[in-house]
């Protein structure tokens, strides 16, 4: 391909500029163009969409439904869009998707199509019979595909810029959001009282009888 | 701030909008007029400088209401010439240059990166647009792949769906109707007859009551296979037409299939051979009549019921068509189809409730192609859940 390319140029440029001729043989132009074309997406977070867990008898209670999703390569740093992924962690999809379009980032848009599309992946592909009543129980950034371009400094120097991507990954899980999502949660009065109370019984005071 | 110091500002910028044209605009505020620049202030400053007239005060004045009046639209004297960019420029970085002359040397610093479209689908673009980018990287468009694979080992379809009416499907013979239907099923008959005969004549041994045994095995084979997800091996009792019937719809799910027993026994009601392309590459059809009882649970991927029950067993009334390629020494007796008759009572809805999406009104033609796709889709689902 590349040497097609290089082919119609040097054609071109035969009558005009031989020194450029000369440099133009020695480029390399092959697979290395095409560096990053060669990407890998992340498989394995899609995989728990494939896991079939045995059947429940009739007494237990119906396990609930859940549905991964995730978008690749969003243009968009994966440090920014970690603020996006934290604000809708442990919300209502629906509250979620509302909050979101009041976020005034880049990213923002990716993650509310993401949980638009997890939604709507859900009622088709899982048997989920109200997608609203779902809640974002696992949403988290992955680094992408980063490319380098250079960038002149003085006194012959370069520096090297790198365009970030990010991947964006959500788990939509059926019913209602707990209280508290992350662990240790903020302990009530009395649940504060009982931990000083068991503190103080357990100590050690030295040199007693 | 005088209007004396504002009108000279004025004149400045003027001229200097004629420079940089684009990027001023005006603005009447209160009783006097200031006429500012949209791209940088400091270029403003620098052109008072050359000009020996350093008005601070104006300058600050014009930092002062910088922003807001950035926002506003232009109005006054330059409004035409500031109406000719639609975009207005806001800078809020104070870390470049205030001289624009560095502009162009700023941008020349980065090397320019095509960044890949990661969103862009092939499908989503035009033909031109396709067209357009395998002539920028130099490549050749691919080759239209023209081929169609064919498969002879068994046939695309039915040769003659044709179910004897019982139950609610007979008319009473006293009645004209009643008189057609019994000398059809008599025409019937004599053409199944027939076509046994003519299957004897490659199976020496066929009877009737033996294969009737081999079809409830193979039928058994079938839904335990269905059942297992065994989609390797599940070509041997079932036809290349209705692998996809059989296996649609199956992905992710826990079936629970059982056959319990025959209420009536499976006999054969209709036969049919018939040749394809040759005289003697002849493909054989029976239907075969199952009245049975079974029991169907089927579960979705988290193990909660979706449809059936794992204790209730309900009786099945079936005519399952099977196939065999008999001009081949090696064929075997295959399920080709199921048929449905339309004397059959309607099946039990489905158990979850869904949205009804909104179709649009299609044209007439189009409508009948939709409502024969969807009569075909409906026979294909309900051939795959066998008791309902």
């Amino acid at each position: 391909m590349a040497l097609i390319n290089v082919q119609a140029v040097t054609l071109g440029l035969k009558h005009y500029c031989p020194v450029l001729l000369i440099q133009l043989q020695k480029l390399h132009s092959s697979s290395v163009n095409l560096a990053w074309n060669n990407f890998r997406t992340p498989s394995r977070f899609l995989k728990y969409n494939e896991k079939v867990y045995p059947p429940q008898s009739s007494g237990e209670e119906p396990r609930p439904a859940f549905v991964c999703h995730q978008r690749t390569n969003i243009k968009y740093s994966p440090w920014k869009m970690w603020y996006v992924a934290c604000l809708v962690r442990g919300m209502p999809v629906d509250e979620a998707i509302r909050q979101l379009k009041f976020v005034e980032k880049k990213g923002a848009k990716d993650v509310r199509e993401v949980l638009e599309e997890a939604k709507e992946l859900a009622r088709k592909e899982h048997n989920v019979e109200f997608p609203s009543n779902m809640w974002v129980a696992e949403s988290f950034v992955g680094k992408g595909q980063v490319i380098k371009g250079i960038r002149r400094h003085a006194r012959a120097r370069h520096g090297i810029v790198e365009y970030f991507h990010c991947h964006y990954f959500a788990r939509l899980e059926e019913g209602k959001p707990p209280k508290h999502y992350y662990l240790p949660y903020p302990k009530q009065p009395h649940e504060q009282l009982e931990e000083w109370l068991e503190e103080m019984r357990k100590r050690k005071i030295y040199d007693s009888l | 701030m005088s209007a004396h110091k504002c009108s000279e500002t004025k004149t400045l910028d003027v001229s200097f909008c004629q420079f940089w044209s684009g990027f001023c605009g005006s603005v009447s505020l209160c009783d006097f007029e200031v006429n500012f620049n949209f791209y940088n202030f400091k270029v403003l400053l620098y052109e008072c400088k050359k000009v020996k007239v350093r008005k601070k005060m104006a300058l600050r004045c014009a930092n002062n209401i910088g922003l807001r009046l950035l926002q506003q639209p232009a109005t006054g004297l330059l409004a035409p010439l500031a109406n000719s960019t639609p975009t207005q420029i806001v800078r809020h970085r104070k870390t470049k240059h205030w001289n624009p002359k560095w502009k162009l040397f700023r941008r020349l610093k980065v090397m320019k990166v095509d960044l890949p479209n990661y969103r862009e689908k092939p499908e989503d673009l035009s033909e031109e647009q396709i067209r357009s980018k395998l002539k920028e990287q130099g490549l050749l468009p691919p080759r239209p792949w023209v081929e169609r694979q064919f498969f002879i080992h068994s046939t695309g379809a039915v040769f003659e769906p044709y179910v004897p009416p019982e139950g609610d499907g007979k008319v009473s013979p006293v009645s004209k109707q009643g008189a057609m239907q019994s000398i059809q099923f008599l025409q019937k008959k004599s053409k199944t007859m027939m076509a046994i005969r003519k299957l004897r004549q490659f199976e020496e041994e066929f009877d009737t009551p033996d294969f009737c045994k081999e079809a409830t095995k193979i039928y058994i084979k079938m839904h335990e296979m269905m059942a297992a997800n065994d989609k390797d091996n599940i070509i041997q009792v079932v036809t290349e037409r209705a692998y996809p019937e059989v296996m649609n719809n199956i992905e992710n799910k826990t079936i629970h299939w059982k056959y319990i027993k025959d209420i009536e026994l499976p006999r054969v009601v209709h036969a049919r051979c018939t040749d394809i392309i040759t005289k003697e590459n002849i493909f054989a059809q029976m239907t075969v009549r199952f009245h049975t009882q079974q029991i169907l649970a089927v579960y979705d991927r988290f193990g909660r019921l979706m449809h059936g029950s794992e204790i209730i067993a309900k009786d099945v009334l079936e005519y399952v068509v099977f196939e065999k390629h008999i001009a081949n020494q090696y064929g075997t007796w295959r399920v080709h189809a199921k048929i449905i008759p339309d004397w059959l009572p309607p099946r039990e809805p489905r158990a979850t409730t869904y949205m009804r999406r909104e179709e649009p009104i299609a044209e007439p033609e189009a409508a009948v192609v939709e409502s024969e796709a969807k009569a075909q889709a409906s026979v294909n689902q309900s051939s795959v859940t066998s008791p309902a």
